[in-house]
């Protein structure tokens, strides 16, 4: 009869003290940065995604289907952003991950000597103050400044160069500043990495023969690959969104030939009159362009596993 | 010292089964050693023992009070972990009164605690390091320390020796076996390796797929296994199995027949419970049971492969005309030495026999 | 080394270094150098230190109500930092440790956000703090910032590092769950809290667009917006902006330097 007694206990299921007190402390330790994401993320995202089928000025604005979208299509200041912007992204981008590939691997190596002191002064430049690299690099780049001097004296150039005057050297001082400050900072994500490969498999390719390119090739990119995706995507997001540099650097000039679409958005909502509807459009452009380059690049790594 | 109690005891992870019902008494005292390939469920079983992992269905009791909705610090258990599970941001006396402070013993009581753990593992001289100044064998002591600072009623080790180098884990074996007979606690020790659980339990229990194959004494176990997976597991060099045909079943017993040895054939004196002439059988040795040629009830000639000589035992790595790998294991023995066939015989009294299913004929 | 490709490797190696570190250090040499030079001068691209140091330092230091402005920054991205910590170090253990199929749900929504620009939140982010009454306050700059998703991503991942047994050790010596995360996984994770630090003061101090935003009177101003105006003038006086420059770096510069050993550490462990 007690055996009986205990079968039927036994067989129901229910949850366990155990279970349940999982459940709660899962949602407790993490509770608190979801309701700031909702209220100051999920809110906002939602809020502007209304926003951008608004048309109006300032606070009065009424619905208007999808005239922000065709205002979009029709405007050439976005337009340019929007070039600029893809511009600094496909410039900009691969030059500074292949650079942080190239220091990290030359800094992988226990023999080098001076090694701490290369990491960390390759690192430095992204631990300063933004606004205060702004000031160095605009009083560097100046039409008399010392990199105008340096060059001339080093005889690259005859005459100095119209660094912020013109546009295509304004995009050169944007991309070499942006490129300045992160290439240490994406080199630590590499340099991690390849101290987590196991030196024995190099010692293995050195035996059989395998020279030291081929052995970057075939066994570091392949086995840096998901930090090479991170950092890509890091990058892209961070490139889609300039706004720092160009807004203290160039003002978006010479003739908008620098401004992004992160400075259009703030010069819609904060510089004009407010055009908050049209903004939220422009942003959600960017959200998009995100959307879309970080799945190629997620199907581009993919791909190449096969 | 307490008893452990598990009744129909069963766990899930979501629909998958990995606990499939278990009825166990462990005594007060007792050493009760888990032992089971891996992934039969031995670890998930000690967990749910020390409350974390939870219970699906059954129940749990240790000194007769129901435990499976008890926080596992109230359970008066002790765990010793397989990593050893140390706080690496403290020092040895930390890492052992760390659960007395959150006892809220007072700060005297708990260096007297301390200090006492410590004297009966020979610790004191390493209190006050951290454990990555430790060796193996000196991190295993301390989590044992750890352990009996809490004064437990029941132990729990998982895998504790696994980590170590074979020298170290021969020794730290014999310091576990003293400290019970010292400490006379109840002990649930977990391992993979069955010269750790022939060498120290009072009581095995062999498990496969989260079901008890069978629980017994250590020489119980190897001198009456109950199926073809006990029999296979315990013993090393482990035991033989040749596939045999049944050729006569009578009332003395069952007379089986080699597969590809002609005509030999062996009586086994055991009742066939429903095993047909005609049927496949397997026939279990031990390496230490070959008997010399023309001693036994059947002989067999086999083609030996590799032969190791250690000096007091040999092993002798052969072939079956059937292509069945087995191991003899001979004493003080040097006349195989060199030659390419042995004969060995096999006596009915040592052997065992298995149905199709693995279920010992007796 | 007889090899003498090998030798040519190694050359190019230090080549590649040593040019890498002059450039990403000569701007720290030019801020320093510019800090004693007088604005023209320093259009000039004089590169050898002047005497203008003091009157610099005095300039700067009377443009604006300084030390109210250091505290300002001090204090936003100190509170940002501890907060920031905190709520996502939580987040990051919690999805880690305890998993249901639910969160790894509400993760996954996580991680597309991500990709979300702060340039798409920024103007309804603006209107709510309005909307609050929470313009031009300290809980306006930083209650946005506390939650990172990044910064919870780098926990969790960082998290899969700590060893489980750790926590059952500590269940069955009695602990609670909050009590295992404070007295188990914050010690032992010192090193993923000093890189996080780093990058997470990093930002706070950093901070230009959004206290851009929503700072709107003198008293409330921060650091980067006092040296942006400054900078930002038709006709800067470099000297001043320099010394600015050199105040609005130091902090991070000493953080980095105090947490560099645990940094590579830290990091290490992110990515593994």
């Amino acid at each position: 009869m007690a055996e009986d007694a205990l079968e039927t206990r036994g067989r129901q299921v229910t949850r366990s003290n155990l279970a349940r007190s999982e459940q709660f402390n899962g949602w407790a330790f993490v509770m608190p940065a979801l309701v700031l994401l909702g209220i100051f993320m999920v809110y906002p995202i939602l809020w502007s995604l209304w926003m951008s089928f608004q048309v109006g000025r300032g606070m009065n604005f009424s619905f208007g289907g999808l005239a922000n979208i065709i205002r979009l299509t029709q405007d050439p200041v976005f337009l340019r952003a929007l070039s600029n912007t893809m511009l600094f992204l496909a410039v900009q981008v691969p030059i500074m991950l292949i650079l942080a590939l190239l220091c990290a691997s030359a800094l992988n190596d226990s023999k080098l000597w001076g090694r701490g002191f290369f990491r960390t002064a390759i690192f430095l430049p992204c631990v300063t103050s933004l606004v205060a690299y702004a000031v160095v690099f605009k009083s560097m780049f100046a039409q008399d400044g010392i990199l105008n001097q340096m060059l001339m004296g080093l005889n690259f150039i005859s005459g100095p160069i119209p660094w912020f005057s013109d546009p295509f050297w304004a995009k050169a001082v944007i991309i070499s500043a942006i490129t300045w400050r992160w290439t240490g900072y994406n080199m630590i994500f590499y340099l991690a990495a390849m101290q987590n490969i196991d030196r024995s498999i190099y010692e293995a390719a050195r035996i059989d023969g395998v020279p030291a390119w081929a052995r970057f090739w075939y066994i570091t990119v392949p086995m840096l690959k998901p930090v090479i995706l991170f950092t890509t995507v890091i990058s892209t997001i961070g490139t889609l969104q300039l706004f720092d540099e160009p807004n203290l650097l160039t003002q978006g000039g010479p003739s908008d030939s620098t401004l992004t679409l992160s400075m259009y958005i703030y010069n819609l909502s904060f510089r004009f009159m407010p055009s908050f509807g049209y903004a939220a459009t422009v942003s959600y452009v960017i959200v998009v362009l995100v959307g879309i380059l970080s799945f190629l690049q997620f199907l581009a790594a993919r791909d190449r596993r096969r | 010292m307490s008893s452990v109690k598990l009744r129909g005891v069963r766990k899930s992870f979501g629909s998958v089964e990995v606990i499939k019902g278990v009825d166990l008494d462990i005594d007060s005292k007792e050493f009760v050693v888990f032992v089971g390939p891996s992934g039969c469920g031995k670890t998930t079983l000690l967990r749910m023992i020390a409350g974390l992992e939870g219970i699906t269905t059954g129940d749990l009791e240790i000194g007769d009070a129901r435990m499976n909705e008890v926080d596992p610090s109230k359970r008066g258990i002790a765990m010793v972990f397989q990593s050893y599970a140390l706080y690496p941001h403290m020092t040895v006396r930390e890492n052992m009164g760390f659960a007395l402070r959150f006892a809220r013993v007072p700060k005297d009581e708990i260096a007297r605690q301390v200090e006492g753990a410590a004297r009966i593992l020979a610790l004191e001289p390493l209190l006050n390091r951290f454990p990555k100044e430790l060796s193996g064998g000196q991190r295993q002591r301390v989590a044992i320390g750890r352990a009996i600072v809490r004064q437990p009623e029941v132990f729990l080790f998982d895998e504790p020796l696994s980590n170590l180098d074979a020298e170290l884990r021969v020794h730290m074996r014999i310091e576990i076996a003293r400290l019970h007979k010292e400490l006379k606690t109840t002990i649930v020790y977990v391992t993979h390796d069955q010269v750790e659980a022939m060498t120290l339990a009072d009581k095995i229990v062999v498990l496969r797929d989260g079901i008890i194959e069978q629980v017994g004494r250590p020489l119980d176990l190897y001198d009456d296994p109950a199926n073809q997976f006990v029999a296979g597991f315990i013993g090393s060099p482990k035991m033989n199995f040749l596939s045999a045909q049944v050729k006569e079943v009578g009332s003395g017993g069952v007379t089986i027949g080699l597969v590809n040895e002609g005509d030999a054939s062996l009586r086994m004196p055991v009742a066939p419970n429903g095993t047909k002439v005609g049927d496949t059988v397997t026939l279990g040795i031990r390496p230490e049971h070959f008997g010399d040629a023309g001693q036994g009830g059947a002989d067999l000639t086999v083609a030996v492969d590799v032969a190791e000589h250690l000096g007091s035992t040999s092993y002798i790595y052969a072939n079956t005309t059937s292509s069945e790998q087995i191991i003899i294991e001979r004493e003080e023995s040097r006349s195989e030495i060199g030659m390419d066939q042995v004969t060995v015989s096999i006596s009915a009294e040592k052997a065992f026999l298995f149905d199709q299913n693995g279920v010992r004929l007796r | 080394m007889s090899n003498p490709i090998a030798l040519l490797g190694r050359t190019a190696q230090y080549v590649l270094l040593s040019f890498a570190a002059f450039i990403s250090i000569f701007p720290f040499f030019w801020m320093a150098v510019g800090a004693t030079n007088t604005s023209p001068d320093i259009v000039r691209g004089k590169a050898t230190p002047g005497s203008a140091l003091l009157t610099n330092i005095v300039t700067f230091f009377t443009s604006e109500d300084l030390p109210r402005v250091l505290f300002n920054s001090f204090f936003i991205a100190g509170v940002g930092t501890v907060l920031t910590l905190l709520v996502s170090s939580l987040a990051g253990y919690g999805f880690e440790i305890f998993r249901s199929r639910v969160r790894e749900k509400v993760f996954g929504g996580m991680l597309l956000m991500l990709s979300i620009p702060f340039a798409a939140l920024m103007i309804p982010l603006f209107v709510m703090m309005a909307n609050l009454k929470l313009i031009n306050t300290y809980q306006a700059i930083i209650l946005p910032t506390v939650a990172s998703i990044f910064i919870i991503f780098y926990f969790r991942q960082a998290t899969k590092a700590f060893p489980t047994e750790l926590r059952d050790a500590a269940r069955i010596d009695g602990l609670k769950e909050w009590q295992i995360f404070l007295h188990v996984y914050m010690p032992v994770m010192r090193s993923t809290y000093a890189a996080a630090t780093i990058i997470v003061f990093m930002t706070h101090w950093n901070n230009y667009l959004w206290p851009l935003i929503v700072l709107q009177t003198n008293d409330m101003k921060v650091l980067t917006l006092v040296v942006a105006s400054l900078t930002s003038a038709y006709n800067p006086n470099y000297g001043t902006v320099m010394v600015g420059a050199i105040v609005a770096t130091l902090p991070t510069l000493v953080i980095f330097f105090l947490l560099q050993r645990r940094f590579v550490e830290g990091m290490l462990g992110a990515v593994k």
